[in-house]
């Protein structure tokens, strides 16, 4: 069961950032943004801000909780011995506990107190004091905390970052909840624009605190370019400086709109396009959340200086070339295992890299063959009869990738389906991957096609893409030396990237009203997959 | 009254911080400058870039075939630093294989090659 454990640590965390911002940056908002105690409030709205913050602070209780229970359980497994008492007496459990017990205080102070009193300004107060121990707790579980020079200060930093973050995306939360009151008729339909044109303040002054704090952080665990690109701690952070500029974006289209309804009076994009963007944004800040705690399981760049990959050697992992498309048996295969997996008298399997390697340019086959097929599509919709083909791409890619990707186990290899997959962290990953990507086929062909009834259903596409893109950014090879590991993950992470691409913008495409818009929003998407698919095509491993 | 609340809070969670550590990797080993000699007894120093749990980590020695065998390990001198007990070996490829626990909750697996010579 170490695999499960190991999987499930790798997502709860991005689960409990969620859970986080949506506390933390929901008391922000009702401390800056509501002040129910001093101007004229909507009932039902405050009432739903402050049912969202508990949401939020009972959800991080019982993840932070969670969290600890895998944390014993990967422990027992790694180190086939019961963890405490030992355990008990290290950092990682005690701060755990205050910010789980923390937690569970706000969440039941809200629940019995400020839902009562919502305008009570005493009730908001101490709401927020009692979340700044889980805030103080939470500088004790960062990269920060570990290190041996300039520690507190890095802590604090992390802090003040994680507040700032949590305030944005805390806050489009709250937006997101007012939209939705405010198509139910629920509450007043100005304060949805009202509260757009506040929280560009808010949203502003986030970004330079992220920026005024992540600036300090970077420089303190990159000391090169190297470092940068060559690690995985600089390309993870890439990947979250990618994904804000595509996040920023959308909120400029957010605040234009917002601008022009108070300037020029139109509705237009206010009403229709920015729920749309706000939620495509969503998407987007999600993954950077999921980032940021993929980010922290790296070592920082500065500590690896020997084993970082030059960006020579990183961007020759994305050198156009001819793709394989031969496999060697999988007897040649197997017969070169047990040379590669041993620690003493390790012999690098050629074998094992070419079997890796057509089954990454195969897959690249499918992915940018289905991707030109979208585009097509787009710019020539099909007959009225039938809906697209490509999408069942997908699902023969993913039967294609189910029997191909761990040849130790079912059906090619020795190992049975259920011992591998919940043995090893990786496989079970490749499992769950796999299955998505032929059901994410399956139902985006019904949801396309113009008999479906479940209107529902073409939400799907996006909702599993987004979570394949947070499985891949934070993909783990294990077993490898450190610069082959990263060599490997730039490919995934950059995959992981455009994966979130693909769901934002077909997000976009099924929301926006303007033909013309979501003409656009699918051809982003679609290039987006042609661009996942070049990077498949000419997936090359390093040989170990 | 909120400043002396914050403050309070603050030493209390600080009267921790001798015992954290963040994600290990190790930075340095005394392997590079001074190579195990064959049936002798040694230590071998590694160097993390933080503080490791002792208590929940292992240090296995691997040997030919891939025999494992446990290692004693102590706490060094200076900051970060791992001693461990080495039994005499024979000449030949060996390694060290750790699986190491940071505070901040990140078990950490590594594999350090080394030769043994005459």
């Amino acid at each position: 069961m170490g695999g499960l454990a190991d999987f499930l640590d790798s997502l709860v965390g991005g689960v409990d950032r969620v859970f986080f911002s949506v506390a933390i940056g929901g008391l922000i908002w009702g401390m800056f943004m509501l002040k129910p105690w001093s101007r004229r409030y909507d009932e039902k709205h405050l009432s739903s801000t402050v049912t969202l913050i508990y949401y939020g602070a009972f959800g991080l209780a019982l993840t932070q909780g969670f969290a600890l229970i895998i944390k014993v359980w990967l422990m027992n497994v790694t180190l086939g011995v019961w963890p405490f008492p030992a355990f008990a007496d290290t950092i990682q459990f005690k701060a755990g506990m205050v910010r789980m017990i923390v937690m569970g205080c706000l969440a039941f102070y809200v629940g019995s107190k400020l839902s009562l009193q919502p305008t009570s300004k005493n009730a908001w107060y101490n709401a927020t004091a009692l979340a700044i121990p889980a805030l103080i707790a939470g500088a004790w579980l960062a990269h920060g905390a570990g290190r041996f020079d300039g520690r507190i200060q890095l802590m604090t930093i992390t802090v003040i970052h994680q507040i700032a973050a949590a305030a944005w995306v805390g806050g489009v939360f709250q937006l997101i909840n007012i939209w939705r009151l405010s198509t139910r008729n629920a509450i007043d339909p100005m304060l949805w624009p009202n509260f757009l044109k506040q929280f560009g303040k808010l949203g502003l002054v986030s970004l330079a605190v992220l920026m005024a704090t992540g600036l300090p952080m970077a420089i303190g665990y990159i000391d090169s370019w190297n470092g940068f690109i060559g690690t995985g701690y600089g390309n993870l952070l890439l990947v979250k400086l990618l994904l804000l500029a595509i996040a920023l974006f959308l909120a400029y289209l957010n605040n234009r709109g917002t601008r022009e309804f108070f300037e020029q009076n139109r509705e237009t994009l206010l009403f229709r396009e920015i729920p749309s963007y706000i939620q495509a944004e969503t998407f987007l800040l999600v993954s950077i959340l999921f980032t940021a705690v993929s980010l922290a399981t790296q070592p920082p760049a500065i500590d690896i200086p020997k084993t970082t990959a030059t960006w020579q050697e990183t961007l020759a992992t994305f050198k156009p070339r001819i793709p394989l498309t031969t496999s060697p048996t999988h007897e040649e295969l197997m017969a070169g295992e047990p040379g590669r997996t041993a620690i003493i008298g390790q012999v690098p399997s050629r074998a094992s890299t070419e079997w890796s390697d057509y089954n990454h340019n195969v897959a690249g086959i499918f992915v940018t063959t289905i991707a030109v097929l979208a585009i097509i599509a787009s710019l020539r919709p099909p007959p009225s009869h039938r809906g697209p083909y490509w999408p069942l791409g997908f699902a023969f890619l993913g039967l294609f990738l189910f029997i191909r990707s761990d040849p130790e186990a079912w059906p090619l290899g020795p190992i049975g389906f259920w011992e591998s997959t919940l043995e090893s962290g990786e496989i079970l990953q490749h499992r769950i991957a796999t299955f998505m990507a032929f059901m994410m086929g399956v139902m985006e062909y019904k949801a396309r096609h113009p008999n479906n009834s479940n209107k529902k259903l073409i939400y799907m596409f996006p909702l599993l893409g987004a979570f394949g893109g947070l499985m891949l950014l934070t993909h783990s090879h294990v077993g490898f030396q450190p610069k082959t590991a990263f060599l490997i993950q730039a490919g995934h992470t950059l995959m992981g990237v455009f994966a979130i691409i693909i769901a934002s913008a077909r997000w976009l495409e099924i929301r926006l009203n303007d033909p013309k818009q979501r003409q656009i929003a699918g051809l982003i998407s679609a290039f987006a997959m042609l661009q996942l698919g070049m990077i498949l095509l000419f997936y090359q491993e390093p040989l170990y | 009254m909120i400043k002396h609340y914050f403050q309070l809070l603050f030493v209390i969670l600080s009267l921790n911080a001798s015992t954290v550590s963040a994600h290990a990797v190790v930075t340095n080993t005394s392997l590079k400058i001074d190579p195990i000699k064959a049936g002798t007894e040694s230590k071998v120093s590694l160097t993390f870039n933080s503080r490791v749990e002792l208590a929940l980590s292992h240090f296995d020695l691997v040997k030919k075939n891939d025999v494992h065998e446990r290692l004693h390990v102590n706490r060094g001198k200076i900051r970060g630093e791992v001693v461990i007990d080495i039994p005499p070996l024979e000449p030949g490829e060996h390694a060290i294989r750790l699986k190491v626990f940071a505070a901040d909750g990140h078990l950490t697996e590594d594999i350090i090659r080394f030769f043994v010579i005459e």
